[in-house]
């Protein structure tokens, strides 16, 4: 039975997210229909690509007429920060059988992986954690397709004076501000905050990577420069 | 090519990438050992990458990357410091969504009624 509490905590616990997220799911929803999917193409798109970003992406370039593979390496630059949350989790999904792995991969999304991150990283014994995740994944990933769905068919009823957009930033703010209790997070994230302002006029998001990775090389100098620091 | 089949096309081929980034290094590493360096440097990752995801959402217009108006930008900018302080006293999703609203709609009423 704790199987089920399990999952049933992870998947509970991510309600108040997926209310945050429930915005920005109207927003591609409404963005599916505008470009002249089906239904049934935009429930595809949201259920299979499952990321906000690509979404909105591959909606605006197809709109726009963009060839394929345009669209497909915009939209792929956009989701290259699964591989490093793929590569933060996987410390913690290592004792897990292979099977486990890759159902929860594709689970991984931001929101996913900020929860995951602290749930593992709280010291809970791994598969646990992995059915918590589980639950927090499921629970993302269904409110998603409905939200996604109520965009599409009444999204367009929504007044644009709500700026119900600001949801979107508002749900990232409140993943990553309980991080800014370390020193070196603090610098990770002021220098990759000044990169993705001051590289915003690269193509296919690159600045998003780009301002990614200098913030993550920073934020591991100061953290050695802190223990050189401290050892002394 | 007809649209609906670019449209799963995009679908397709998007979705299958997506999941090999997300299955990536949870793959690699679960026969290989994390370095040492590379576990450190993992610790960084959601607030670089969150931060870089965030700030754009909130000082620029959704799509063209364009800058807003200031009247429109000052509001935005000023309830994302409020829900960040929430979000750091209180680790609340809720709360801080609802510190952020309600400050945006607060601050754009303001401007709204001084002109």
């Amino acid at each position: 039975m704790t199987a089920a509490r399990d999952f049933r905590e992870g998947f509970v616990g991510m309600i108040p997210v997926c209310i945050g997220t429930a915005p920005f799911a109207l927003v591609c929803g409404v963005g599916a229909a505008a470009a002249g999917a089906s239904w049934w193409s935009a429930l595809g798109m949201s259920a299979i690509m499952f990321s906000g970003a690509a979404q909105i992406l591959a909606v605006q370039l197809l709109a726009a007429g963009a060839p394929l593979a345009v669209i497909v390496l915009t939209c792929f630059v956009a989701g290259l920060r699964f591989l490093m949350y793929s590569a933060a989790m996987a410390p913690y999904l290592r004792p897990l059988p292979q099977r486990w792995q890759q159902g929860l991969a594709f689970l991984l999304t931001d929101q996913a992986f900020a929860a995951g991150v602290r749930h593992f990283g709280a010291g809970h014994p791994p598969r646990q954690a992995a059915r918590h995740y589980l639950g927090a994944g499921i629970a993302l990933w269904s409110s998603w397709q409905v939200m996604n769905l109520a965009g599409y068919f009444v999204g367009n009823l929504i007044p644009a004076t709500w700026s119900l957009d600001f949801a979107v930033p508002l749900c990232f703010i409140a993943l990553v501000a309980p991080q800014f209790r370390a020193m070196p997070s603090i610098v990770a994230a002021v220098i990759s905050g000044f990169a993705v302002l001051a590289l915003a006029g690269l193509p296919m998001k690159l600045n998003l990577i780009a301002a990614g990775t200098l913030g993550i090389v920073a934020g591991t100098v100061a953290d050695l420069a802190k223990e050189r620091w401290t050892r002394r | 090519m007809d649209a609906t089949l670019k449209l799963w096309a995009v679908i397709a081929i998007v979705g299958t990438l997506n999941y090999l980034s997300r299955l990536s290094f949870i793959a690699i590493f679960s026969r290989r050992h994390v370095p040492v360096l590379l576990a450190r440097a993992f610790r960084y990752v959601p607030a670089a990458m969150l931060t870089a995801l965030v700030l754009p959402m909130v000082v620029e217009a959704s799509g063209g990357g364009a800058v807003r108006a200031a009247s429109a930008v000052v509001p935005r900018i000023a309830a994302a410091i409020v829900a960040g302080f929430v979000g750091f006293r209180t680790h609340n999703t809720l709360k801080t969504l609802a510190a952020g609203m309600l400050s945006l709609w607060l601050l754009q009423a303001a401007i709204a009624w001084i002109g």
